[in-house]
């Protein structure tokens, strides 16, 4: 059964010639419990497509259906309760509320259901458990780790039992061995709790758990075979990255060298010659 | 949601204490004027205040005391003594003047009182005694301490040296501090024989002030004949037109200030949250939440502004008086209810319009923050 069905859909910006269709004419259709990644270059379009898939932005055309509910024919004052109950969603820089505690920022979503909060309160003890996470639920996220907020994230967006957990990139301020058990968790929510599981990534180690990879480039959506990379290594942590997906690259000396994340960015740029004599 | 509210203005303390402190200081300052404003009004009528009579008699054309000039015959006085409901007839001869000490100059009401007139004279001394003798006068003790004056001191009137024998307490005001001198005096000062500047007129009990006014016009010619409620509120007006209508200026730029700066403090309180209206909006937080949310962080926020500033208000801003005895301070309870009206509405104004654009933001926009 499709948890998600978008048929030719299309988002532009700007109006005539300055017009830019960031995606062009794309249909997609998700099973419950399957892990989709949308991969491509940067600028491809794909936080735009998420975010459609997501109801956050409202496509120029076509239609997005979400468990039966065809969320382009509601109205915009539909939409939130429709993003709070059906979808969860993990963000890149994790987005966590900074007055709230571990635990409260779990709750949220499931303040928004109607009368769901003493059933959430039993659920959210359940996923901070899960996701180990005991230590750690009445600290603020200022004094968590970047792994922590992430799985903080992820229970938070489990916390309403969506049907759609919509991630964009999960794993690109996380360190290899973080990034890994992020993806594992992502691996287990869909195939242990039947939910679909969308994820927008240049990281190549996804790939691994991926029931299907969609390549989107110029907006448009591809199949992609798992074996079309072109490899290399970060030069600071060494892990596989793809230099045709990388989104965190840099030219030193004449060479391109790509990143698997931001923190490596930064460091190779304090200290080049470290990694370069190291490599 | 009424947590994350509650829980975000208090969880940037940095800010918060920033904001609140300059809402604070906003409100100190413009109780501070208002206080000035009411208190000035108050005591710039305090002398006719005071007196009371039933009805004021006065010079045809003349309608108030504040800078004004009248003249009215003695045996007018004496014709309103004889007639029916007249109780008593107090009259006074007075003049605006320059006194002179060796400090300074002050503008000042002269009030002339014949010799045994307490009727009319300063109704609380602070020190000293009554004008007994020629060429003596009592002034403002407010006036006595900011121009360093002492009981046997001497101070110019016009021409004519008088020496202080009494200091009077609330008869000062910035506007029109008020002396008292021997009727003689004055008339000499004034070159006028057989006159009054204003009679006094106490009605007898059961009589009417109105009754007692259109009798007065009926029987007497050529003056002006007010009950006291007229003639304070004619006062008041001329006074406030002429001498306290620089507080106002100040109170209102003072006011539209505060205005400002709340609103400027609700503004960039509502953008520094940019980031986490977003994300709350992409999780499911409805817009007319969010625009809820964001008015009450403001009203939390004055609120804590306007509490401190009432807080000094009520217990510090007396003690300004102490350091600048010329200031006579007002505060009320309707005036703080009404300011802080005028702080809430601010506030929730500030807040509408980045509540607006937040409330418009696409929820998207989560992913770029």
């Amino acid at each position: 059964m499709s948890i998600i069905k978008a048929s030719n859909l299309t988002k532009s910006f700007g109006h005539d010639h300055t017009a830019i269709k960031a995606v062009d004419n794309v249909s997609i259709s998700i099973q419950a419990a399957e892990i989709i990644l949308i991969m491509g270059p940067s600028g491809s379009g794909k936080t735009t497509l998420l975010s459609l898939l997501g109801g956050l932005l409202t496509p120029s055309q076509g239609n997005i259906e979400i468990d039966g509910v065809n969320i382009t024919a509601l109205k915009e004052t539909a939409l939130p309760a429709i993003r709070a109950l059906k979808i969860g969603f993990i963000f890149q820089s994790f987005n966590l509320l900074d007055a709230l505690s571990v635990e409260d920022n779990i709750l949220f979503p499931a303040r928004l259901r109607p009368g769901g909060i003493n059933k959430a309160r039993s659920r959210a003890s359940k996923l901070i458990e899960q996701l180990g996470l005991q230590k750690r639920s009445k600290a603020l996220p200022q004094s968590l780790s970047g792994g922590e907020k992430q799985r903080v994230a992820i229970a938070r967006a489990l916390i309403n039992e969506p049907k759609v957990i919509l991630a964009d990139e999960p794993t690109g301020n996380l360190d290899s061995q973080t990034g890994q058990d992020v993806m594992m968790l992502l691996h287990d929510i869909a195939h242990e709790q039947g939910c679909s599981v969308v994820v927008v990534t240049h990281d190549p180690r996804i790939e691994d758990i991926a029931d299907r990879i969609l390549w989107l480039e110029d907006g448009k959506l591809s199949d992609r075979k798992h074996d079309q990379h072109k490899w290399c290594r970060d030069p600071v942590c060494g892990m596989r990255i793809d230099e045709w997906t990388a989104e965190y690259t840099l030219q030193y000396s004449g060479i391109k060298y790509s990143f698997c994340s931001q923190k490596c960015l930064d460091k190779f740029n304090d200290h080049p010659g470290q990694y370069l004599s190291n490599p | 949601m009424l947590k994350w509210t509650w829980k975000s203005v208090f969880s940037q303390r940095g800010t918060l204490i920033g904001s609140v402190l300059g809402i604070a200081c906003t409100f100190i300052l413009v109780i501070f004027f208002d206080a000035v404003w009411r208190g000035e009004s108050e005591q710039v009528v305090s002398y006719p205040a005071h007196m009371k009579p039933d009805v004021w008699v006065m010079q045809s054309g003349v309608g108030n005391m504040h800078m004004a000039m009248s003249f009215v015959w003695d045996w007018k006085a004496d014709k309103i003594a004889k007639l029916p409901g007249v109780k008593q007839v107090t009259p006074i001869l007075y003049l605006n003047s320059i006194v002179t000490s060796e400090q300074n100059q002050i503008f000042a009401f002269i009030v002339g009182l014949l010799p045994d007139n307490k009727r009319a004279g300063p109704w609380k001394l602070s020190a000293g005694r009554h004008i007994e003798n020629p060429l003596e006068t009592v002034i403002p003790d407010v006036l006595a301490k900011i121009s360093n004056l002492n009981i046997a001191d001497k101070i110019h009137i016009a021409d004519k040296l008088f020496t202080i024998v009494g200091m009077s307490s609330g008869t000062y005001s910035s506007a029109n501090p008020v002396l008292f001198v021997p009727f003689s005096d004055l008339e000499d000062l004034l070159a006028s024989t057989g006159t009054y500047s204003y009679l006094l007129v106490d009605a007898d009990e059961g009589t009417r002030p109105e009754v007692l006014v259109q009798r007065i016009r009926d029987e007497v010619d050529k003056v002006n004949v007010l009950t006291h409620e007229e003639f304070i509120n004619n006062d008041y007006s001329m006074a406030i037109q002429m001498g306290v209508e620089i507080i106002v200026i100040m109170t209102i730029i003072c006011s539209v200030l505060a205005a400002l700066i709340v609103g400027f403090t609700s503004y960039s309180l509502v953008i520094r949250r940019r980031r986490e209206l977003a994300i709350i909006k992409a999780l499911g937080v409805r817009s007319i939440n969010i625009l809820t949310s964001v008015i009450l962080q403001a009203i939390i926020v004055t609120s804590i502004g306007f509490g401190i500033a009432v807080f000094f208000a009520l217990f510090i801003l007396p003690y300004t008086t102490l350091l600048q005895p010329q200031l006579t301070l007002s505060l009320s309870l309707s005036s703080l209810t009404h300011i802080g009206m005028i702080a809430f509405i601010v506030a929730v104004l500030g807040a509408l319009l980045p509540a607006w654009h937040v409330s418009r933001m696409e929820a998207a926009s989560a992913y770029h923050v």
